[in-house]
């Protein structure tokens, strides 16, 4: 080994000038213990880089652990807020239909007590008109919030897409003065089938 | 990006006017500049913050004329100089005993192959213990690619300095590795 010893961890790294480098290269060829050096030396930096690695990756982990609930809090915030604004109006179209299950379906039971102590017909004919009714208006009603895609886009995006788009102000999701002004990211939110809030990945 | 997932604009405005350039520095040396300062001992959102700094003052820099040689080695030296400032006790959390999370990071490999690891990274965290703050500042500016006279230029001292501590260094984790 010899006077290459010192050399060999430049030579790695390519520091040393091209006359020296091409000296120690001829040397190492010939030399097995220099050989078993600079593999050693090798196997180290690249553990250590790994290491490195995985202690970025654990504070990573950690801080993403953190925020979690922060973050799924606000999606979800965010997710009810976006269903109150679409459904509400939706929902306030159809309210003589809900008034009238509501009513109806209060009456089927008695209705349906009348029936057993022998109501009059007119009164049958009465409950089945109601009971159809309640039927149609149950019907409408799942019509109207599942409709088909040319019907209504506003109100039928959680049935077919599952994306949303959310402008959330950063002082919402970081701590003041972790995001300085002058900077830009870009959020991904990728929301699950089930509607919450699969992930939200930062980047600049 | 998957199928499912939106853009989000949150209301940040640009880093620099010299965009492009900026940019391209960003992206090349963000990950190095934070695995450094971590590795240091900063907190995530310490590092964050000083690498956010940092580009902030090269954009300062570069616009108020400042030289654009060696922009990594600067990057790097005003990011050490925060760290320092921000952290005084970083060496102490960074030669820590192998930390639990990276336990749990291993776990997600093979069982054999998780052992290994595991008893790889003991050693290498046990050599880490061993060594000089420079030597250890050498080693991670080093894993951040920089050159030896780069290198000197960050921590203030001869690029000869720097060869003779990084050859002392890796000798070290190898044969605490390797013995």
């Amino acid at each position: 080994m010899g006077n290459f010893s010192g050399k060999l961890i430049a030579w790695l790294d390519h520091e040393l000038p091209d006359n020296e480098a091409t000296e120690v290269e001829r040397h190492v060829k010939g030399c097995a213990e220099c050989r078993s050096s600079v593999h050693a030396y090798g196997e180290a930096g690249n553990l250590f880089d790994a290491y490195c690695e995985a202690v970025v990756a654990s504070k990573m982990n950690r801080k993403h652990s953190l925020w979690t609930p922060v973050l799924t809090g606000a999606a979800v915030t965010a997710a009810v807020a976006a269903s109150l604004l679409v459904f509400l109006p939706a929902l306030s179209k159809q309210s003589a239909p809900i008034e009238q299950l509501s009513v109806h379906s209060a009456v089927v039971p008695l209705a349906a007590d009348v029936v057993k102590v022998g109501a009059a017909p007119v009164k049958r004919r009465q409950q089945r008109r109601d009971h159809t009714r309640i039927q149609n208006s149950a019907r409408a009603l799942e019509q109207n919030l599942v409709q088909s895609p040319e019907q209504d886009e506003a109100t039928n995006w959680m049935a077919t897409r599952q994306s949303v788009q959310i402008a959330i102000p950063g002082d919402a999701v970081f701590p003041p003065g972790v995001v300085p002004e002058g900077v830009n990211f870009i959020a991904d939110l990728s929301i699950a089938a089930d509607g919450s809030a699969e992930r939200l990945h930062l980047r600049p | 990006m998957s199928g499912n997932s939106v853009p989000l604009a949150l209301p940040l405005s640009r880093l620099a006017t010299g965009e492009s350039e900026t940019t391209t520095l960003y992206r090349e040396l963000r990950k190095p500049l934070l695995r450094y300062l971590v590795c240091l001992g900063l907190s995530m959102d310490e590092a964050q913050d000083v690498v956010q700094d940092a580009f902030l003052g090269l954009h300062r820099h570069v616009s108020g004329g400042g030289s654009q040689e060696n922009i990594r080695g600067w990057l790097f030296r005003v990011a050490h100089n925060q760290a320092r400032n921000r952290q005084t006790s970083y060496d102490r959390r960074f030669s820590a005993p192998l930390d639990p999370e990276i336990d749990s990071l291993l776990d997600q490999a093979t069982p054999e192959r998780a052992v290994l690891e595991k008893e790889k990274f003991r050693r290498m965290a046990k050599a880490i213990d061993s060594l000089t703050d420079c030597e250890r500042e050498c080693l991670l500016l080093r894993a951040g690619g920089l050159r030896y006279r780069e290198i000197g230029d960050v921590l203030d001292i001869p690029t000869s300095t720097v060869g003779d501590t990084v050859d002392r260094a890796i000798k070290k984790l190898a044969e605490e590795c390797n013995g």
